[in-house]
Order: structure tokens, then C-alpha cells, then sequence
């Protein structure tokens, strides 16, 4: 059974995500100026990670600029990576079917790395993303596979992991990755 | 009274300094052979998202100016971005519009609004620092260096003829992600 996962436990994971991607650029571009903060985060705002996005706003190392679309936020990002900084994604479903094709245009064709954490607004706790009554959530996976942008669950704070893993993945790829919030987190 | 705008793109060319150049469709072209070197990044394959693409650079490049060669269709798919360029608050950050009241590269189809709209309110009621418009070439030119100092983010609608070349008509240039990394390359070396 998939579980919520407390904010603080992805506010740290993001933490060490970003940390991770600096000490990496850094390491790419020796005597690079290294800013007081660590990523950005670009938001399209999501009911299911509202707890994390209200708990980013103490977090001022990592910075969370509010999008007014996912396809302004996919741009955005492209632009942030082009300028040697980490950032990523926080939207919803029905954002990732929004953008679809700025997905495809930046992150896929431009071969810009995009990750993005979905948040999966309705799925129901008993049932298989696959057999969920949302159409919103059912058609997550297919799509992303169609577009081949590899993905996994964050179905509890054992996956947590996944997050730096797929934003690497993202880096190495040259392309998109995302995970996917299964519950609402706490 | 409307201005040329590989007149106003070589104005541009020739002020623009260390700025990072963001054209989108109908200026793409054009600028390619004008400014064929260097820290420019054509904005094609998702339209309307040049202004977002140059607020990323902007926020991760602070020091440096981004320009952003925008056109009046291409602005109208992703109109919200105005706010959130607004909200960011890049202070490098200088919006070119070109309006010419057409989709050119499609065959020329009238934008929504053509000969109403009126992008230096808009960004104003969006919340830029300034915003500004041109018809008139030379005055254009007196201005220019003001508007790639100033404290941005603003906004400054040309209103020109149509383009001699479109995407469509003058196809090809760097491929994106080549320019991506020689972009990258530029930056780090600078």
C-alpha cells in the first residue's frame, strides 16, 4: 500500500539532490562563483505536494519560482541549465498533459535534462495507478512511455532515493525523467 | 509608421555588447547571418517560449544582460509569462517584442486582437519596471543603449514590417541542442 511522505523528508532529499548537482558543477567549472543557495524549484502549483511547496517557503536555500504554466516552467528550466544551474519541476498531472508538447520541443528534441516530480492529485490509495477511476491518473504512465521519458513511483518514503536518481538520470540522458507522487504528501 | 526589422535586428547586433541573444521565428533567420556567432540561442520547436527560456538564463546569469527577441504571435501563446517574468523581477532582462500583427511563418494570419493589443500595457499591468514602444527607426537607435542597462525586467514593443525570411523560408542553422552546448561552452569560458 502506497503511504504518504512527510514534507521535511523530501525538503532534505531535495537538499541533498541539489548539494549533489552543485558539488557536480562545480566540479565541471573550477572557480565558478558558488551562490548562496542551492537550486530552484519551478512551480506550477500542485495539491498533492501543497505541504512541501508551504514548507519550501522556510527553506531559503533552495528557491521556488511560481509558473504561470508547465510549459513556461519546462522553458525556464532549459534556460536555468543553459546557465550551469539545477533545478527542477513541481507540477501535476494535468500540468504534464498541459505541456506536453514543450516537453517534447524542449526536453526531448532540445535534449535539455528536465525532472520533474508529478503529483498524482486522485489516486485512490487501494488501487493501481492503471486501474484508478482518474483518467488523469491512469493515462500518467502510458503517456510518459509513449514519449519514452523514463519514470518511477514515489509510493512512500522508502523512494525517496529515487529522486536524486532520476534527476541524475535526467543529467545524464540529456532529457526528461520525472517521478510520480503517488499520495498526497503530509 | 513601421520600422524594417533586419534594420532593427542590426541596431540590436551592434549594441548588444556581451548579451545573451534569445530570437524567436521570424527573427531567427535573420539574426543567424546578422549575429552569426556566439551567445545567441534560437528559441524554435516550442513557440512562445522564448521570453521563458531567456528568464531562466536571466536568473542564472545575473550578471550579464539576456534579450529577448520575442514577436507578437509567438508572446500570445504564452501571455502568462509576462507575470511571471514580472514576479521573477530579472533585473538583466530586456523584452524585444516585434508586432507585426501576423503569424508570418504560417501564411500570415492576423493574431487575435491585431490592431488592439497594446503589449506596453500589458507588460505594465503585468508588473515590468518599464515599457516602451518604437515606430521610428532613428529614435529607436538614440534609446537602444538605455534599454539594455536599465534595470529590467521591461519591455519594448517594435512595431515593424513583416521579416524578409521565416523559418519556413529559411530553414536550418545550428541545431538546438549543438547551440545548447556551445552556449554552455561560452559562458564557462567567460
Amino acid at each position: 500500500m502506497p503511504e504518504s511522505i512527510p514534507a521535511p523528508l523530501i525538503i532534505e532529499t531535495l537538499r541533498q539532490t541539489f548539494r549533489e548537482a552543485r558539488a557536480r558543477l562545480a566540479a565541471e567549472r573550477p572557480g565558478g562563483a558558488t551562490p548562496e543557495y542551492l537550486g530552484w524549484i519551478l512551480s506550477v502549483p500542485d495539491t498533492h505536494q501543497k505541504s512541501v511547496l508551504a514548507a519550501l517557503e522556510d527553506v531559503p536555500e533552495i528557491k521556488v519560482l511560481t509558473c504561470a504554466t508547465e510549459d513556461e516552467a519546462n522553458a525556464i528550466a532549459a534556460g536555468l541549465y543553459i546557465g550551469g544551474e539545477p533545478c527542477l519541476l513541481m507540477i501535476q498531472h494535468a500540468g504534464l498533459y498541459a505541456s506536453v508538447n514543450t516537453l517534447r520541443g524542449v526536453a526531448i528534441d532540445g535534449q535539455i535534462p528536465i525532472f520533474a516530480m508529478i503529483g498524482l492529485l486522485s489516486r485512490e490509495k487501494d488501487k493501481d495507478l492503471h486501474e484508478s477511476r482518474s483518467s488523469m491518473v491512469r493515462y500518467v504512465e502510458p503517456l510518459l512511455d509513449t514519449f519514452g521519458v523514463p519514470h518511477a513511483r514515489l509510493e512512500g518514503p522508502e523512494d525517496l532515493h529515487l529522486i536524486p536518481e532520476y534527476y541524475r538520470l535526467s543529467r545524464e540522458r540529456r532529457g526528461p525523467a520525472a517521478v510520480l507522487v503517488g499520495l498526497e504528501t503530509s | 509608421m513601421t520600422m524594417k526589422p533586419e534594420d532593427v535586428l542590426r541596431a540590436i547586433a551592434e549594441a548588444r555588447g556581451e548579451a545573451i541573444v534569445v530570437p524567436t521565428m521570424t527573427t531567427s533567420p535573420a539574426w543567424r547571418g546578422i549575429a552569426p556567432d556566439d551567445l545567441s540561442i534560437n528559441c524554435v520547436g516550442f513557440m512562445g517560449g522564448a521570453s521563458s527560456l531567456g528568464l531562466g538564463l536571466a536568473l542564472a546569469r545575473p550578471e550579464r544582460r539576456v534579450v529577448v527577441l520575442d514577436g507578437d504571435g509567438s508572446i500570445l501563446m504564452q501571455l502568462g509569462t509576462l507575470a511571471t517574468i514580472a514576479g521573477a523581477g530579472p533585473r538583466n532582462f530586456t523584452h524585444f517584442l516585434f508586432k507585426n500583427g501576423v503569424y508570418h511563418t504560417s501564411g500570415s494570419q492576423r493574431v487575435p486582437g491585431a490592431g488592439k493589443l497594446d503589449f506596453v500595457m500589458l507588460a505594465k499591468g503585468a508588473g515590468y519596471v518599464n515599457a516602451y514602444y518604437f515606430d521610428d527607426l532613428e529614435e529607436f537607435r538614440i534609446k537602444l543603449p538605455e534599454l539594455l542597462t536599465e534595470e529590467g525586467p521591461i519591455m519594448v514593443e517594435l512595431r515593424t514590417s513583416q521579416a524578409d525570411q521565416t523559418p519556413m523560408t529559411a530553414p536550418g542553422g545550428v541545431p538546438f541542442p549543438k547551440q545548447v552546448t556551445d552556449l554552455q561552452a561560452k559562458l564557462s569560458a567567460q
